[in-house]
């Protein structure tokens, strides 16, 4: 069973074989073998021509990749922490997501930006950020969360192929793990844009994003032991997001719950709620929606803090068991 | 013995609040015929003219035309000879707190809306589906008990409902009962039914079972208790002593309350708590030999409920309902319900 590490390597793999217009820049991405050793031996099997140690210089970095993307190559850049990402604003958010509509679109950026994002690393404020929504504002981009090694390898090879910028958010701590599911072999892409119904129950609809999925799916697996049944949709692609399975669950449902990583304020899940508030699947909605988010703090330092200010599996299931008793 | 009838502003829509009256066409000292328009009233949907519920006197103006009046609030007073029940159990002297029917100053508190609980929810939190669901079935939320989190309707509480039309139509005329204070029940449309049972039972029984059949039946009561009044023949004249909620306390306690009430009554006496809160009667003939009478429903009552005198082993029950709630069917099945839980 590939780790989702491993699984993204196998993807950039499969990229710089298919095409030789693949490259990978970033810093320490080479001889290190990246920051949390997503590249790994990437170095040694394709050469420093296309795997690029970089300068510790976001906006340069991301600028080349930008430069190199409108000249026909399909950069991947690694950001080491996408609290870094904010270096490099400009680029991602000013030209990348903006050339081709500004340009009549006579060019495109076929980029991805690749990023681990989150805490529970003990790496504090500046090194913990989850900044989903910072980029699914963003017109032009594109924006992947993967939840696990399967669909972060055939959603990276769709990000690749994507003639658009794509900003793909990799959870650190999801970099270790190896799914539920195995990886398929092969160079078999999954489409952007496509929800993903991870499991389905009649009483609760779970919309979670990146590691909150893996949170929501072992609540969902001990609260189906108690006659509790949820359907768990990972959305997967937060720009372009795919409600219809969200619209559909709820139909049957009734319940939403929603859970993201990031601080409550502004955050990405909050479109999924407004999108639901605004559809005609509201009116099947017999208990308010809940959501469950980061705090409205920088991530602090002191590990249970830390712990205490995003949500913990305890926390979606008290939520996921309170809406079902209360709301029938 | 004539009494001070207040005719009140009538609710004619589900969302009306306010009346404006228009003019009158009546002046005070008029005399008139049941039925004769007293005044003309716009409201948001229709026009309406009110008619005079009885005959009498017109004894004063209370609203000015071009006025806008609270539904359930008096447009005017009129006197009337008309005794507001058939049935007059109490003589002058003694009069059953039921009967207290007159005061205008009471009347136009409108207290019995007070405690009627399918008002009681005026702003309603509901659940979106729980919205959908009212409205595809027609039922007013205002009507429906909250048990969700910070008194929100949840889909229990509407599928709870169990609504029909029916229903729905009672409640609407409930509310209008409420709204008008105290109606002539002469001029209800009421209906009675019969059965002949083979069973025994004594008064306490009886009540005990009528009440929990109307436990069921909220939206009959337009109360939040159950008072079952037994009518009880004194030389003194009738004595309406009310049980309150009888099917709550163990058969031989009440037993023992309806033992000690109805010798008391039998001696001119019932405690002042008892006299008031009816929401049904239960009338026993079996003493008289008779085996059946069609009483008419007291004020605020849309259930009475007649005990006959067909054999020792037989007993003829009659059901008394107004038909503004209760539909022939309806009403057939509370008497098969009240004959099961005899």
């Amino acid at each position: 069973m590939l780790t989702m590490a491993e699984a993204v390597r196998e993807a950039m793999s499969i990229a710089f074989d298919e095409r030789p217009e693949v490259f990978l820049l970033g810093e320490d991405v080479g001889i290190y073998g990246g920051a949390f050793g997503v590249s790994g031996d990437m170095y040694h099997r394709y050469g420093a021509e296309r795997v690029l140690d970089t300068p510790i210089a976001e906006l340069g970095i991301v600028g080349a990749a930008v430069g190199a993307a409108l000249s026909g190559m399909r950069p991947i850049v690694e950001i080491q922490f996408s609290d870094f990402t904010a270096q490099a604003m400009d680029q991602i958010a000013n030209q990348a997501a903006k050339i081709h509509f500004m340009l009549g679109g006579a060019l495109h950026v076929p980029m991805v930006l690749r990023t681990p994002q989150g805490s529970g690393t003990g790496a504090a404020a500046q090194h913990s950020q989850n900044l989903e929504p910072w980029f699914a504002s963003v017109p032009g981009l594109k924006v992947v969360v993967p939840s696990n090694p399967a669909d972060a390898k055939g959603l990276l090879l769709a990000a690749i192929d994507d003639p658009n910028p794509v900003i793909f958010l990799e959870h650190k701590l999801l970099y270790k793990i190896p799914g539920r599911d195995p990886v398929p072999e092969g160079a078999t892409r999954i489409p952007l844009g496509v929800s993903k119904v991870v499991r389905e129950g009649k009483d609760l609809t779970i919309v979670a994003t990146g590691i909150m999925v893996n949170k929501s799916y072992e609540v969902a697996e001990k609260l189906a032991v108690e006659g509790i049944s949820i359907t768990l949709i990972d959305p997967r692609t937060i720009s372009p997001l795919d409600m219809q399975p969200v619209f559909e669950s709820v139909e049957k449902t009734g319940r939403l719950l929603v859970v993201q990583e990031g601080p409550a304020h502004a955050g990405f899940i909050n479109e999924v709620i407004a999108q639901m508030a605004g559809s005609s699947s509201f009116g099947s909605l017999i208990a308010p929606i809940k959501r469950l988010a980061g705090m409205n703090i920088p991530i602090p330092y002191a590990p249970q803090l830390e712990k205490a200010a995003v949500p913990q599996i305890e926390d979606i299931e008290a939520a996921a068991r309170e809406i079902v008793k209360n709301w029938r | 013995m004539s009494f001070k009838y207040p005719v009140v502003m009538p609710k004619m829509s589900m969302t009306m609040e306010t009346g404006e009256l228009i003019n009158f066409h009546v002046k005070v000292g008029d005399q008139v015929k049941s039925g004769d328009v007293l005044f003309e009233v716009m409201t948001d949907k229709i026009d309406m003219e009110v008619e005079a519920p009885a005959d009498g006197v017109i004894d004063s103006l209370v609203a000015a035309p071009g006025a806008v009046v609270e539904i359930g609030k008096p447009v005017l007073i009129m006197l009337t000879e008309t005794e507001v029940m058939s049935f007059d159990f109490g003589d002058d002297d003694q009069p059953v707190a039921a009967l207290e029917v007159a005061a205008p100053t009471s009347i136009v508190e409108v207290p019995i809306a007070v405690a009627a609980p399918i008002i009681v929810n005026t702003n309603v939190k509901a659940v979106p589906k729980a919205r959908v669901e009212a409205a595809n079935r027609g039922i007013d939320l205002r009507t429906v008990h909250p048990t969700g989190p910070d008194r929100t309707i949840t889909m229990q509480d509407v599928n709870g409902a169990q609504l029909d039309p029916a229903i729905i139509k009672r409640q609407e005329a409930n509310k209008a009962l409420i709204a008008k204070g105290i109606e002539m029940t002469r001029s209800i449309a009421q209906a009675s039914f019969n059965r002949r049972v083979k069973a025994n039972f004594d008064h306490a029984s009886l009540i005990a079972a009528w009440a929990k059949v109307l436990r069921g039946r909220p939206d009959l009561a337009a109360h939040e208790h159950i008072g079952v009044a037994l009518i009880i023949e004194s030389k003194y004249g009738s004595a309406l002593p009310v049980f309150r909620d009888p099917d709550q306390a163990t058969l031989n306690d009440l037993r023992t309350l309806v033992a000690s009430t109805t010798d008391a009554a039998k001696n001119g006496k019932v405690p002042v708590a008892m006299l008031s809160g009816a929401t049904t009667t239960v009338f026993d003939l079996t003493t008289y030999s008779m085996s059946s009478a069609t009483p008419l429903l007291f004020p605020n009552q849309v259930t009475s409920v007649t005990i006959g005198y067909e054999s020792e082993t037989t007993k003829n029950i009659s059901l008394t309902i107004d038909l503004n709630f209760c539909d022939f069917y309806d009403g057939a099945l509370l008497l098969d319900a009240l004959v099961a839980s005899l």
